[in-house]
């Protein structure tokens, strides 16, 4: 199709590039490079200092052991939620509860969480107090691999719930009727259809927890892994930017195998044609089973958040319990305070504003241009990378090209950067909504008069109102709850909540650090709940018509 | 006039179209006729200018128009699947093209289309709130409205059933006669083909088959593949009709 010259489209592709290359490749190379250097010049000296040192050796397989535990526990338990919902009879009220509450963590920094482990299962904590012993020690192992899971079991759950909503459970039927047991049924017809996912989940939940900076800069302790290595080489008390670049490079290689193991294994996927709803055999036993373990899995996760509602509103915690709204007052009073949350609302509504915008046009590209395979390619290649890079090695890589530049210690900074570091998710659900509309609209309109950016206004975006307010919710609260990245790239005067917990943190002021959280948490319900009515709405309106 | 003088079209080495040559005159509907991807949906994107042709002339009233872009050739097009808008209502597509080029259709003119496909009790209604007929007649007033020199049709009556179908069919023959308008049909079935147009083009693997009038292709077909695909389809149909109803004829020669 040579004859619509798509001069609109041409100019987005060259807008998304030139920010990639600016704010993605140019950084990432940097860092590369940076690695390379010696005092002497350049070679790999660094690398054989970082392996070679103990501590890193020591970290990296810590890492590794933590974060596959952590997987393994955390897609174990997902499954469990989600087969509660698409597997029993509970009541439908319930199945609402399992679905909210499991997806609750995503609306708290990770550096939350490892406040709340400390502050419910610490020697003074909530839970320790209420049971009468200290269930575990919560610096180190067991407080990274609780942190941990809580963080990655929304991901899973989101993750096998959507697949076992394609899993056609008509075959259920035909297993039994062909004279499987049980469990042979349950293999053939819900495991070995999860399988992908399943693993999926693994590798998906490890990634997570391999770069995740938050959780263990909370309950780390001792327990050294690669993520503090990292921030201790570049904003610790010697800080040594080569060392700190060898250990990003580093921490890219399982970032790089588990993105290339997700792609290997969405082949295992099983498709079925056509989903059939069927009724589900009458089995209490398995109702009650189910029920009660996911209503422990959610007790816990409540539990461990209980304390953020708690300690910020009773006197000094855990010596004088009485209410008070003292602290949440200290803190709205608070102009430094108060200033740091209008700066999270502004970076988180910028994010939310330029991101849609990207990855509007991205898609647009992609799935409704008829530009040449390989340069739609280079997109769906960026969406790939971003997936791949940890927030913690963008905002290193940020700290070394753009120090000194107009753009250090800005919000805009921050902006771009989180516009880069959460690009592959939105990217695709518009990509995917963007395709299934129908392919003659634009030619259609065309014939009526239309020029390119008229239809897109008229026709395209009207049909795409949902999407763009998924994407919208997705960038605002992964800005308003994202620490890896920005530790590295905010200024005194350009902090955000994540930010500003991290330095509390340092003081010991764990009421504000509290306070704060409740901040982000309750923003993002708020913005949530709206859009999330919205959007409901919104497909309710185009169920009803169809 | 249009005329298609050598056409011929390859995708990535693969030739789509080869040896077009074609004359239709003006106010004539012509069906495309030809198996699935026999090359006839590009041949219809070729003349309404989506798809550009490797080589060749397409000669419109005696101007070669192959580079001139789609939206300046006057042509207009409704899509097998319709592509309305869905965010908007019934009336709201129809004057679609109205909001670009205000003067190219009367009010007195939109209604007189309005009338004529039936569509004036569904003006409000939402797009996914329509039948498939419904649909296709919105579609077709849509296009109506821009006042196009030719229209295309593809596969007008695939996603049709029964009555609908006869119905439509009736339709496009009355606007191309009303308007005196050249119609272009893209089809893979014969008996609407052979029922609906004044000639059928047959096409099979990239060029021509045979082009003519109904009748002609009925009493002399050119080659085996019209004997073979095209007629003998029609015969088996013709048969299971017959068999249908031949107890009723006996019953009424009794």
């Amino acid at each position: 199709m040579v004859v619509r010259k798509e001069k609109e489209i041409k100019v987005i592709y060259a807008v998304t590039i030139l920010l990639f290359a600016a704010f993605l490749a140019v950084p990432i190379i940097r860092l590369l490079g940076e690695s390379f250097v010696l005092d002497t010049g350049w070679g790999v000296g660094n690398y054989a200092d970082v392996l070679t040192g103990k501590g890193f050796a020591e970290a990296f397989g810590n890492s590794i052991v933590i974060s596959m535990t952590s997987a393994v526990i955390s897609t174990v338990l997902a499954f469990f939620l989600a087969y509660s919902i698409q597997y029993t009879n509970l009541g439908a009220k319930y199945k609402k509860l399992i679905r909210l509450l499991a997806v609750l963590p995503m609306l708290l920094p990770t550096i939350t969480y490892g406040f709340a482990i400390i502050y419910s299962f610490g020697k003074q904590g909530l839970l320790t107090k209420l049971m009468g012993t200290q269930l575990f020690d919560i610096y180190g192992f067991g407080g990274l691999l609780f942190g941990y899971v809580i963080y990655t079991l929304p991901i899973s759950f989101l993750l096998i719930l959507n697949t076992m909503g394609y899993i056609d459970k008509k075959f259920m039927v035909v297993s039994r009727v062909m004279g499987d047991n049980g469990v042979t049924t349950f293999f053939q017809t819900v495991f070995r259809p999860l399988l992908g996912t399943l693993a999926a989940s693994i590798v998906q939940c490890f990634f997570l927890c391999f770069t995740d900076y938050g959780i263990p800069a909370s309950v780390g302790g001792k327990y050294d892994v690669v993520a503090t290595v990292l921030y201790n080489e570049m904003l610790g008390s010697i800080p040594d930017f080569q060392q700190g670049a060898v250990v990003a490079m580093l921490m890219l290689v399982p970032s790089v195998i588990s993105i290339v193991l997700l792609r290997y294994l969405e082949r295992y996927n099983i498709r079925y044609n056509k989903i059939s709803t069927i009724e589900l055999q009458k089995n209490p036993l398995r109702d009650w089973f189910c029920g009660i373990i996911s209503g422990i899995i959610l007790l816990v996760l409540v539990s461990i958040f209980l304390v953020i509602f708690v300690v910020p509103f009773v006197e000094e915690w855990p010596y004088q319990t009485s209410f008070t709204l003292e602290h949440l007052q200290a803190v709205l009073n608070d102009n430094s305070l108060t200033m740091v949350y209008r700066n999270s609302i502004f970076v988180a509504v910028l994010t939310a504003v330029l991101g849609l915008l990207i990855t509007y046009g991205a898609a647009l590209v992609t799935a409704r241009s008829s530009m040449k395979h390989r340069w739609k390619g280079i997109i769906n290649s960026i969406a790939l990378i971003t997936n791949t890079i940890p927030g913690m090695v963008i905002g290193i890589a940020y700290m070394l090209i753009f120090s000194g530049t107009p753009l250090q210690n800005t919000f805009w900074l921050m902006i771009f950067c989180n516009v880069v570091h959460f690009f592959s998710t939105p990217y695709l659900m518009m990509k995917n909504s963007l395709e299934k509309l129908n392919s003659s609209w634009e030619t259609t309109a065309s014939l009526m008069g239309d020029t390119w950016m008229k239809t897109i206004v008229r026709i395209v975006t009207p049909n795409m109102k949902s999407t763009i307010l998924e994407v919208f919710s997705y960038y605002f609260v992964n800005a308003m709850v994202t620490v890896s990245a920005v530790i590295f790239i905010a200024g005194a005067r350009t902090m955000v909540l994540t930010t500003k917990i991290k330095e509390l943190q340092y003081y010991t002021k764990f009421n504000e650090v509290f306070v704060l959280s409740l901040f982000i948490l309750g923003t993002n319900l708020i913005v949530k709940g709206i859009l999330g009515y919205v959007i409901k709405r919104e497909n309710k309106k185009k169920e009803k018509e169809q | 006039m249009l005329e298609l003088k050598n056409i011929k079209k390859s995708y990535d080495g693969a030739t789509i179209l080869k040896n077009i040559d074609l004359t239709i005159s003006d106010g004539e509907i012509v069906s495309i006729l030809g198996p699935s991807g026999c090359g006839k949906t590009t041949l219809l994107n070729l003349i309404l200018g989506l798809t550009e042709a490797d080589s060749g002339k397409i000669i419109f009233d005696g101007q070669d128009i192959k580079n001139v872009p789609m939206e300046k050739r006057g042509f207009n097009i409704v899509f097998q699947d319709y592509a309305l808008f869905p965010n908007l209502n019934v009336m709201q597509n129809i004057t679609y093209g109205l909001k670009n080029t205000p003067n190219i259709s009367t009010q007195e003119e939109v209604n007189e289309l309005i009338e004529l496909l039936g569509l004036k009790p569904h003006l409000n209604k939402k797009i996914d709130r329509l039948s498939g007929g419904q649909k296709q007649r919105v579609a077709l007033a849509r296009t109506m409205v821009m006042k196009p020199k030719i229209l295309l049709l593809d596969e007008p009556l695939s996603a049709l059933d029964g009555v609908i179908k006869e119905s439509i069919k009736e339709k496009i023959k009355q606007i191309a006669r009303d308007y005196h308008l050249t119609t272009i049909i893209v089809t893979h079935d014969p008996e609407e083909a052979l029922t609906l147009s004044d000639k059928v083009l047959i096409v099979n693997d990239g060029s021509i088959s045979q082009y003519g009038a109904p009748e002609e292709i009925i009493t002399t077909p050119q080659n085996a593949f019209i004997k073979e695909f095209i007629l003998n389809q029609l015969e088996i149909k013709r048969n299971n009709i017959f068999a249908l109803f031949h107890q009723e004829i006996m019953a009424q020669a009794v």
